[in-house]
């Protein structure tokens, strides 16, 4: 297949330009500042992952930038052009992922496709091309003739992507597209994107899922209340705001107060025991891996049955939590 | 326009794929139409076909000529459905188990009571609850017995007429022969009378001839007589006269010679000739006698002798006179016109339109049910449309392409529009070919008012989506609108059932002025031209709609954002 022939031309960028820009950004519903003064970039190539509780302003980011919300304040631009004035330059230039399924139920796969592949200038063979490609890139080429409404969630979450990479976009924005899918299809979602981004395209990559997005991103901004709380490459965060390696421990009976005397490397997490009528759980700070034996011993060693224990490596989820809180959102 | 075609596009084949919707849209408004067509055809008393005919008993008690002509009139009322019984407690029970709102009864001696010139009367069972099949059944005996007696007037006038024109013939052959008798009556006096004054003229003649004859008889007798006696006496006078004329002739002589004496006798006076006196001078011979003496026969008269004959008075036969003729009066016979009819009218009822006075139901309802399902359709259609896009985030998906919401918006609006014109037309033909509704004088007409609703629809439906902020609130608030639309505007019954209010207050719906135009089309059958000003009001309504729809759509996406 040529691609060449059936995707619009898109001016490609060298890596490392620029394409979405975000620059103190503020939007506001009412009373409330759903962006306060965001700013981030996102280069040529580059796959930005937005993480941030429930409310913390991951879509209404997505929407300035889709051209579907106007800033209040401050500018965003999509490939150097202003998406609340020069929407329509940008909206050529991206590809969106809606969080929900954006796709039409009682169309077959190939039916979405080719529809959203006409709005976005394909005609006629170049359309079924086009949908005939970003299938492939999905996974669901034997599927395409399938009703959308008999697919899995997976297949859905893969549609939902095919359809907004029909144009092999310079911009693409994704709003938690991997919700309620398989590991199998998950990974397929994520290869797809790792695809966009080594032909070039920007993509800002919004999720809840931490893990992946450890995987998947270059750099994270974790936003919290409309504002900037982090960013960076998720290694850099994690070194700096995680946690460190923690090892939980699942005993019959609660562990005494000074249980890990004696075990350097080994400190107990204030208040992170907490019990049940017939298990109790302990945290535990490790300074390094080979520290958990000894801890595990003492717990036995003590006098409690030890039923099960999980040793806790740093991560995204550490930085997030440590940086936005425990505390519930709307 | 590439991207309204795709957009329109994409929203046939979703309604394609929606078979319940597709059910709505086609199967369901028939279902209605055909239910409630046949349910309500009695506002119109029944259909034409017959199809929706009540059941009606029907009791023949009298058997005579009327109950027989109200039977067969009975069987071919499309109002209802005639249903013989054998008495009247057969269709009093029909009545009262509910299978029949009535059933009528003509009692025993009916016809005869009406010949012999007496009231009377049929008996109409009937069923109170069932108002409307009362009412119709009973305007219909009232046509039937309005017909009846028109038959029975126009034949009894028939008969009349056929019996005068016989009076007058007979009347014609009756003075014809009165003249011809008449004639010759008066030609037989005639003669008669010549008869008479030729007689009286032949006598007179007879008489005045002999009396003439003895007239004649006694002059030439008396002439004899006088001649006679002339000569004789002329015989007398010359015996007399002879002696006379030798004496005068003696004297004549005498004279001559005195005077020539004398007149020596003055020459030899010579001058005293003058002397001498004038000798005496002879008298002159009187001429007659002259004449006499000179021989002249002469004249003797007579004088006459006047007889007179006198007869005596002749008595001719006294012949009466003839009598006159009588006079006869004029033999032209004239009938009196004919009486005037009783007084008594029926009602010759004209549609105006010239189309049938009977209206079939679905003439009504079809398009009635099919503006209220194509009101119900946009709304699902444009609304739920326009929700469903929004929950599924193709809405947001798409206005993020190079796609404006305008273009969106129209997409949906412009599929909605033609599935609903399409949805109109099928019903249409569907209305005509099951129910052979009419499609008025010019059927193309119907496309007016069509374009007209489907559009105020469409653009209300925009309306409804704008204020719904969700599918649960869609129905409530639709239904509400569309029922109140199409029930105040006279889709599902004739706007004339309601009040004179109501009915001003339904000129604030379009549904009214579709369905104005729609009876105007198919019920008075008037031409495409009325439909223009109900349709421009419609396309009016649906600019109003449209606007304040878009209006209300755009504040409604600047919350959602």
């Amino acid at each position: 297949m040529v691609i060449a022939a059936v995707v619009p031309a898109q001016p490609r960028t060298g890596r490392g330009d620029i394409l979405i820009r975000a620059d103190r950004l503020r939007v506001r519903f009412g009373e409330r500042w759903a962006l306060d003064d965001l700013s981030f970039t996102v280069s040529a190539g580059e796959v930005v992952g937005i993480l941030g509780p429930n409310g913390a302003g991951k879509t209404t980011t997505l929407f300035v930038l889709a051209t579907l919300l106007r800033p209040t304040a401050g500018t965003a631009t999509v490939a150097g052009h202003r998406v609340d004035t020069e929407a329509a330059a940008v909206r050529r230039l991206l590809g969106v992922v809606p969080q929900a399924l954006a796709v039409y139920p009682t169309l077959t796969a190939a039916e979405n496709a080719r529809f959203f592949a006409r709005l976005l200038g394909f005609r006629g063979r170049a359309a079924q091309a086009a949908a005939a490609q970003a299938l492939a890139g999905v996974g669901l080429s034997e599927r395409g003739d399938e009703i959308v409404s008999t697919f899995s969630g997976g297949m859905q979450r893969r549609l939902n992507l095919a359809c907004g990479i029909l144009h092999t976009p310079r911009v693409l924005l994704l709003d938690e597209p991997t919700v309620g899918v398989d590991p199998q299809s998950r990974q397929h979602i994520l290869a797809a994107v790792r695809t966009q981004a080594a032909a070039g395209a920007a993509v800002l990559y919004s999720t809840h899922y931490l893990e992946e997005a450890e995987r998947l991103c270059d750099r994270v901004v974790l936003i919290d209340h409309g504002r900037v709380v982090a960013a960076g490459p998720p290694a850099m965060l994690i070194r700096e705001h995680g946690r460190g390696l923690r090892l939980q421990v699942i005993t019959r009976a609660p562990l005494p107060c000074d249980w890990l005397d004696g075990i350097a490397g080994a400190h107990i997490i204030a208040g992170a025991q907490e019990g049940a009528t017939d298990a109790v759980v302990a945290q535990v700070a490790l300074d390094a891996p080979t520290v958990a034996p000894r801890v595990l011993e003492r717990a036995t060693t003590v006098g409690s049955d030890v039923l099960e224990f999980h040793l806790h490596r740093p991560d995204l989820q550490d930085v997030f939590m440590t940086l936005t809180g425990g505390e519930l959102r709307d | 326009m590439r991207l309204l075609l795709v957009l329109l596009r994409k929203d046939l084949r979703l309604l394609w794929r929606d078979r319940a919707g597709l059910v709505f849209l086609t199967i369901a408004p028939i279902v209605v139409i055909t239910v409630a067509g046949f349910s309500l055809a009695t506002l119109y008393g029944a259909s034409p076909s017959g199809q929706t005919a009540y059941d009606f008993p029907f009791v023949d008690e009298d058997h005579s000529q009327l109950s027989e002509a109200i039977r067969r009139r009975l069987e071919y009322d499309s109002v209802v459905h005639f249903h013989a019984v054998v008495d009247r407690a057969g269709a009093q029970r029909l009545v009262q188990d509910k299978r029949a709102g009535a059933a009528l009864v003509v009692p025993r001696g009916t016809e005869a009571a009406l010949r012999a010139g007496h009231q009377t009367a049929l008996v109409l069972y009937t069923d109170p609850v069932k108002y409307l099949e009362r009412l119709n059944v009973e305007i219909g005996l009232l046509r039937l017995q309005s017909a009846l007696v028109s038959e029975q007037r126009a034949r009894l006038r028939e008969q009349f007429d056929a019996e005068r024109t016989q009076l007058q013939t007979q009347l014609r052959a009756l003075q014809a022969a009165a003249d011809a008798a008449h004639a010759r009556l008066e030609k037989a006096w005639a003669e008669a009378q010549m008869t008479r004054a030729a007689l009286i003229s032949t006598m007179r003649s007879r008489l005045e001839r002999a009396q003439q004859e003895t007239v004649s008889r006694i002059s030439r007798q008396a002439a004899a007589v006088s001649a006679a006696t002339t000569a004789d006496i002329r015989r007398q006078m010359e015996d007399v006269i002879r002696p006379s004329r030798a004496y005068f002739a003696s004297l004549t002589a005498t004279r001559a010679a005195f005077e020539s004496w004398l007149g020596d006798l003055q020459r030899l006076a010579g001058s005293h000739a003058a002397d001498i006196p004038p000798p005496p001078r002879f008298p002159e011979v009187p001429e007659a006698v002259s004449e006499l003496l000179g021989g002249a026969q002469p004249a003797l008269h007579f004088p006459d002798l006047q007889l007179q004959v006198d007869f005596p008075a002749i008595a001719l036969p006294d012949l009466a006179p003839l009598p006159e003729l009588p006079e006869l009066p004029s033999m032209t016979i004239a009938l009196p016109p004919p009486p005037p009819p009783a007084a008594a009218f029926t009602i010759d009822e004209v549609n105006l339109s010239g189309g049938a006075v009977t209206v079939n139901t679905f003439d009504q309802n079809v398009p009635g049910f099919s503006v209220t399902f194509l009101l119900l359709g946009m709304l699902l259609g444009v609304s739920l449309g326009l929700l469903d896009e929004r929950d599924w985030g193709t809405f947001d998906r798409i206005r993020a392409m190079p796609v404006t919401a305008a273009q969106v918006l129209i997409g949906k609006l412009l599929s909605r529009f033609v599935v609903g014109v399409v949805q109109m037309v099928a019903l249409f033909v569907v209305g005509w070919l099951a129910f052979g509704i009419s499609l008025g004088p010019q059927p193309w007409g119907l496309l007016l008012p069509t374009v007209g609703i489907v559009f105020a629809g469409t653009a209300l439906g925009l309306i409804v989506a704008a204020l719904a902020t969700s599918r649960e609130a869609v129905l409530p608030v639709g239904s509400m609108v569309i029922v109140t639309m199409a029930a105040v505007g006279g889709c599902w019954w004739p706007i004339d059932l309601e009040p004179q209010w109501m009915r001003t207050v339904a000129l604030a719906f379009p549904t009214t002025w579709a369905m104005d135009a729609f009876n105007d089309l198919m019920i008075r059958r008037r031409p495409a031209m009325v439909a223009l000003l109900p349709t421009a009001i419609l396309l009016a309504y649906g600019v109003v709609y449209l606007t304040t729809g878009v209006l209300l759509f755009r504040r409604q996406l600047r919350h959602r954002a």
